[in-house]
């Protein structure tokens, strides 16, 4: 109907019907987004201009927006004391081996699970494998203390019943990046593998059995036909990944660590766990906020890379 | 493009309606309703409105359920008298520091009355926060006669800040809160000690304990922070005649000292200057390694004292009022013949300071919808003989018994640990109406005689620290020391004089030098 | 012909050796997930004494059940917990999955022209957040849910992903559906609840379950904003507090009266981390295909 009407003087009037008309038409559907958008005004949007505080040096009692403005001064604290450049690195690494181990890992035993052929093991394997996804942080604490502490610790039973020396892990800060990322792997490799362990069995079994007759071996057979088709996903999950590699697994690390523990920050602290201390131990606002906003642009701008470079593979997968 | 124009298009709006809602929306609810209590014409009070008062108080929580059958009791008498009842909040002791502060950060509209402390609770940086309601002359005079009264003017000075009353400080209650290590006296003897009195002693004591006491770990302790620092300030105390000054939390710590009470306006701070810090760093890392705490102990959350009373720990640590009251009466009673000795950490370097009228001290939350009201409950809280006693002590014959010398006896059977009332009135004892505990360790009266041959008045009451030029320096230094000094004080470091100087360079590099001519310069100026 | 002959026996050896390894990798993975459950369960069935002289093992060390009888004398705070992690979680879950349903079923809606605006809106939350402090204080202070339960069950409702997964489930359902509905002159609401949302079991089952693990596992909600004056707290919390604060530990058996040196400290925590994760343990596994659909579906199209 609207294609018919040219006269030019009601364009304008046309256009701006045009969107009013939409939103009657849809009131219905806009309704029933209102709920979500409530939701995410309420939780995510409305705190953000909190983030102010990090220029400000912050007064309770003044509230955000009258507290002193100080700039940058928070921020230069917190890089001239090194701290900004550890939790960066921490962060990142510890994000970067999960991301490509746990990859790894998960491919590994997607193909391995592959040529498990008995259903009923495979069936209870990965109900067992799946199991850490889970249970709470608090658990995985709890479980990780019950078998790294030195005085009852299960490791330290089994290596004092070899009459060797116990191993003092919590006193150790160069044995936890270890530690986190076995744990992760724990966590997540069972679960992990299923997209994997789907794609393979997505793979025409004819390919793999004309495969077989040409004289491939189960090596080869892995290495040229299961791999490539993995490769995709494989990269699109490692892209994304890669794009949320400034957020950390705050819960992992706070109940594996504990919140005293200052031996081992400098090679565990990552930038969820700095920012809940600064907050609840030191009443730093200011600080917490600062480190909070960094990580929030810094990982702003690595998505949008991220997904810049996805689209380059598949204009498909792009977020936006 | 138009697409994407409508993307920024919507996240403008939002960030608008967000600043809009963030800008005007609430706040936090400063109150403006009518006032629940006023004078009438004829000048009493009108308590026609029945109001319940909120009480922050610290410790735990109390399960027996003797605090709902007294409390009970209190609130039939609050309401007879003033129309109002009394609810309580405990600040529990498992983070304490982080739940207070915070408690009192969000300008919770439903607190009263608030237990505080100027040396131990923060009570100045919180006054300067708003956290605390000004309290006039004129409400003080009106809604809490008999306090008003009872405190002189020279004790109402000390709890001004810009010539505003906000406290009611403690100051008809005599105690001794200087802190100290609880060791048992038969061991020591075992071990050839008799009264031990230095951190070296200290230190053949758990090394005895290692050695011929197996299943006992010297020192149970659970390695936070805060107990990390107040063993800290312990060895400071002990090695230096540095005077600590309250109200100027660095986080945890207390980093600020005046010289010495001869010159007690000359700034320093033992953990920056000097070879202190040093030699508590390798002292700490011998003692770790020595085993005298746990391994993990920086993981590690047992409870201590109950550990000492089951034989576990060979000592604790508190202050002496604790020791009086608690600790030695019930090692008396849960292990015979320990004898459970004190060493105050005021005693190698006879340095040691009277406690501070404001070492218990009543605020009214600055929000409070009933302040007159809080403090005519406080007022017969603190006054009233009845319900003095009934609120610190209990009920009689149930909680509490009178003993012929009319001091404070116990039933039979009664036992602290599990019978203990713990309303926590720390912020309005009174020596006219309380009673002497009769169990209360027999010792004391030498112990206090012994303290008061060289305790000095604590020199720094009216010394209010304005921190506006240097709050984000000392967040700063929180940091670091919050990074350092817990894993210093329980040696949990592989080179002790390394892990110092890291530590002195980091708090140079977060501004300490410029906070200590800010504090030097606002201490000299307040000299009188 | 040789050269086959020859390959078709190396293949053979090949590959049982690679099989093999799959079963003895797969076996030693399993168990790997499985001890550290086994090290807890046996531990709360040991003598504490034992435990902690001797250290974790495999089996129970002096077989008793002291800690459970200790619990289940006192079991006032644990029971309050559950009542209040179930209470939530079910209330969260059928109010959020609501939402999330009647969301991803709008932007899904082709003919829905705000559904991109409203998508980019909703997503734009992952890659940007206001941080810890600020929300925090917008809880406390502007919000006053300190001390609420509604603290941990509001901002627990709904998130970005799950919106999106459930879009994708509602892609599969073919617009012919929502037509004939529209055709009977059915408005957009009563179409989704009557004709859309019955064909939505599978993904209503997966994305509901995904919103129940969370509430279930929460407790980091709860430490921020639910302070020792709120009793009962969600389980996982409460497990928390069990851990890593003393006080919480003997406050837990308070009615059963025992003297605090007595406490058998490991193996009650141990027994209260069992029961506190018990019923996730047992359900799981009937539920574990919905979780996979969930990750496959969301892997394939972020």
């Amino acid at each position: 109907m609207e294609l018919t009407r040219r006269n030019n003087s009601q364009v304008a009037t046309i256009k701006k019907k045009t969107f009013l008309k939409k939103v009657k038409d849809s009131r219905t559907l806009i309704l029933m987004c209102l709920p979500a958008i409530i939701f995410f005004v309420v939780f995510s949007y409305c705190p953000m201009p909190g983030a102010y505080i990090a220029f400000t040096d912050f007064n309770y009692k003044s509230g955000i927006f009258a507290s002193k403005f100080i700039g940058f001064d928070n921020f230069k604290f917190l890089v001239e004391s090194g701290s900004l450049w550890l939790l960066t690195r921490n962060t990142i690494l510890y994000n970067f081996v999960f991301i490509v181990l746990g990859n790894a890992l998960q491919i590994f035993v997607a193909i391995l699970l592959n040529e498990v052929k008995n259903k009923m093991f495979k069936k209870v394997a990965q109900t067992i494998m799946f199991l850490p996804y889970f249970i709470s942080a608090v658990l995985v604490g709890l479980l990780a203390f019950n078998i790294l502490n030195t005085d009852f610790g299960f490791m330290n039973g089994v290596i004092k019943f070899f009459h060797g020396d116990p191993i003092k892990v919590y006193s150790m800060p160069n044995a936890w990046p270890v530690i986190m990322v076995i744990v992760t792997l724990w966590q997540q490799t069972g679960y992990g593998s299923i997209v994997y362990f789907a794609s393979i069995c997505g793979i025409d079994s004819s390919i793999m059995e004309a495969a077989e007759v040409d004289g491939a071996n189960i090596i080869q057979r892995i290495r040229y036909i299961i791999l490539p088709s993995l490769k995709p996903t494989a990269i699109i999950l490692f892209l994304f990944a890669i794009g949320g590699i400034m957020k950390g697994n705050f819960g992992l690390f706070y109940n594996l660590v504990g919140s005293s523990n200052s031996m081992l920050f400098p090679t565990t602290d990552i930038i969820e766990t700095y920012v809940y201390r600064t907050l609840m131990n030191n009443f730093n606002f200011a600080n917490s906020t600062a480190v909070g906003l960094y990580q929030s642009i810094f990982g702003f701008v690595i998505v949008i890379v991220c997904n810049w470079i996805v689209k380059k593979f598949d204009e498909e997968y792009g977020l936006f | 493009m138009s697409k994407i124009g409508r993307k920024i298009l919507a996240t403008l709006l939002v960030g608008a309606m967000a600043l809009s809602l963030a800008g005007c929306g609430g706040g936090s609810s400063k109150t403006s309703g009518k006032a629940t209590t006023t004078v009438k014409a004829d000048g009493t009070v009108d308590t026609s409105q029945h109001v319940k008062v909120k009480f922050v108080v610290l410790g735990n929580k109390p399960t027996n359920g003797r605090l709902e059958d007294v409390l009970k009791q209190v609130n039939e008498k609050l309401t007879k008298k003033v129309n109002a009842e009394l609810e309580i909040q405990y600040v529990e002791w498992a983070d304490w520091q982080t739940q207070y502060n915070l408690l009192l950060a969000s300008g919770d509209s439903t607190i009263d009355l608030i237990t505080t402390a100027t040396d131990w609770l923060d009570a100045w940086p919180n006054i300067k926060k708003g956290s605390f309601l000004p309290l006039s002359e004129d409400m003080l005079k009106t809604y809490a006669p008999q306090t008003w009264s009872s405190v002189s003017p020279e004790h109402w000075n000390q709890t001004k800040y810009k010539d505003q009353i906000y406290l009611i400080p403690e100051d008809n209650y005599a105690q001794y809160t200087n802190h100290g290590m609880f060791y048992r006296g038969d061991w020591a003897k075992e071990a050839g000690l008799d009264q031990i009195n230095n951190f070296t002693d200290l230190g053949k004591y758990f090394q005895y304990i290692v050695d011929k006491k197996p299943g006992v770990i010297p020192w149970d302790i659970s390695g936070t922070a805060a107990f990390g620092n107040q063993f800290a300030g312990g060895y400071m105390q002990s090695n230096t005649k540095n005077i600590a000054i309250d109200g100027i939390p660095i986080g945890l710590s207390s980093l600020f000292y005046g010289k010495s009470k001869d010159e007690p306006y000359t700034l320093t701070s033992p953990y920056m200057e000097g070879n202190t810090l040093e030699e508590f760093a390798t002292m700490m890392k011998s003692w770790s390694d020595a085993k005298y705490w746990r391994e993990d102990v920086l993981n590690y959350n047992g409870e201590t004292r109950d550990l000492m009373y089951a034989g576990q720990s060979g000592a604790d640590q508190h202050h002496s009022e604790t020791y009086f009251g608690t600790t030695r009466p019930l090692m008396d009673q849960k292990q015979p013949g320990s004898e459970l000795k004190m060493f105050p950490f005021s005693e190698p370097s006879k340095n040691l300071t009277k406690v501070v009228i404001t070492h218990g001290a009543l605020a009214i939350g600055a929000n409070s919808k009933n302040p007159e009201r809080a403090l005519m409950v406080y007022d017969l809280l603190r006054n009233d003989k009845e319900i003095y006693m009934l609120y610190n002590y209990g009920i009689e014959g149930k909680d509490y018994t009178i003993t012929k010398d009319n001091k404070l006896g116990r039933p039979e059977g009664w036992d602290q640990t599990k019978d203990a009332l713990e309303t926590n009135f720390w912020c309005g004892r009174n020596d006219n109406l309380g009673l002497i505990d009769s169990k209360a360790y027999a010792g004391r009266a030498d112990m206090v005689k012994n303290y008061n041959t060289y305790a000095i008045e604590y020199p720094y009451g009216q010394f209010i620290f304005d921190n506006s030029k240097s709050a984000t320096k000392i967040s700063a230094m929180a940091d670091v020391c919050a990074k350092y000094i817990p894993k210093i004080a329980f040696g949990k470091v592989s080179d002790p004089k390394a892990e110092v100087a890291a530590f002195k360079k980091e708090m140079m590099a977060a501004g300490y030098q410029d906070v200590f001519n800010d504090i030097q310069e606002q201490l000299k100026a307040s000299k009188k | 012909m040789e050269i086959k002959i020859n390959s078709t026996i190396k293949k053979d050896k090949m590959t049982k050796i690679v099989h093999a390894f799959s079963y003895t990798f797969i076996t030693l993975f399993a168990l790997a997930c499985l001890i550290p459950f086994v090290l807890m369960i046996s531990a709360s069935f040991s003598t504490e004494t034992v435990i902690t002289s001797n250290g974790f093992a495999i089996l129970p060390q002096g077989f008793t059940t002291a800690a459970y009888a200790l619990i289940f004398k006192s079991p006032r705070i644990l029971i309050g917990s559950y009542i209040v992690t179930i209470i939530m979680t079910t209330c969260g879950t059928l109010i959020g999955l609501f939402i999330v349903a009647m969301t991803g079923y709008a932007l899904q809606r082709k003919d829905f022209p705000f559904r991109n605006v409203i998508s980019f809106f909703v997503y734009f939350t992952t890659l940007f957040s206001a941080g810890l402090a600020p929300t925090y204080l917008w809880m406390t202070q502007y919000l006053n849910l300190k001390d609420s339960y509604l603290a941990v069950l509001l901002p627990l409702l709904m998130s970005p992903w799950l919106i999106i997964l459930m879009k994708n489930f509602v892609k599969s359902i073919p617009y012919e559906i929502t037509e004939s509905g529209k055709m009977d002159g059915a408005g957009d609401f009563k179409i989704f609840v009557s004709l859309i949302l019955p064909m939505l079991k599978p993904a209503l089952a997966t994305i509901g379950l995904f919103i129940a693990l969370g509430y279930w596992n929460e407790w980091y909600n709860s430490m921020l904003y639910l302070s020792s004056s709120v009793e009962y707290k969600p389980l996982q919390n409460y497990l928390y507090g069990i851990v890593n604060q003393a006080t919480a530990l003997k406050n837990s058996v308070a009615g059963a009266n025992v003297p605090a040196g007595q406490l058998p400290t490991t193996t009650l925590k141990m027994a209260t981390a069992v029961l506190a994760t018990g019923p996730i343990i047992f359900l799981y596994p009937f539920v574990q295909k919905y979780f996979i659909a969930g990750m496959t579906v969301g892997a394939v199209k972020g």
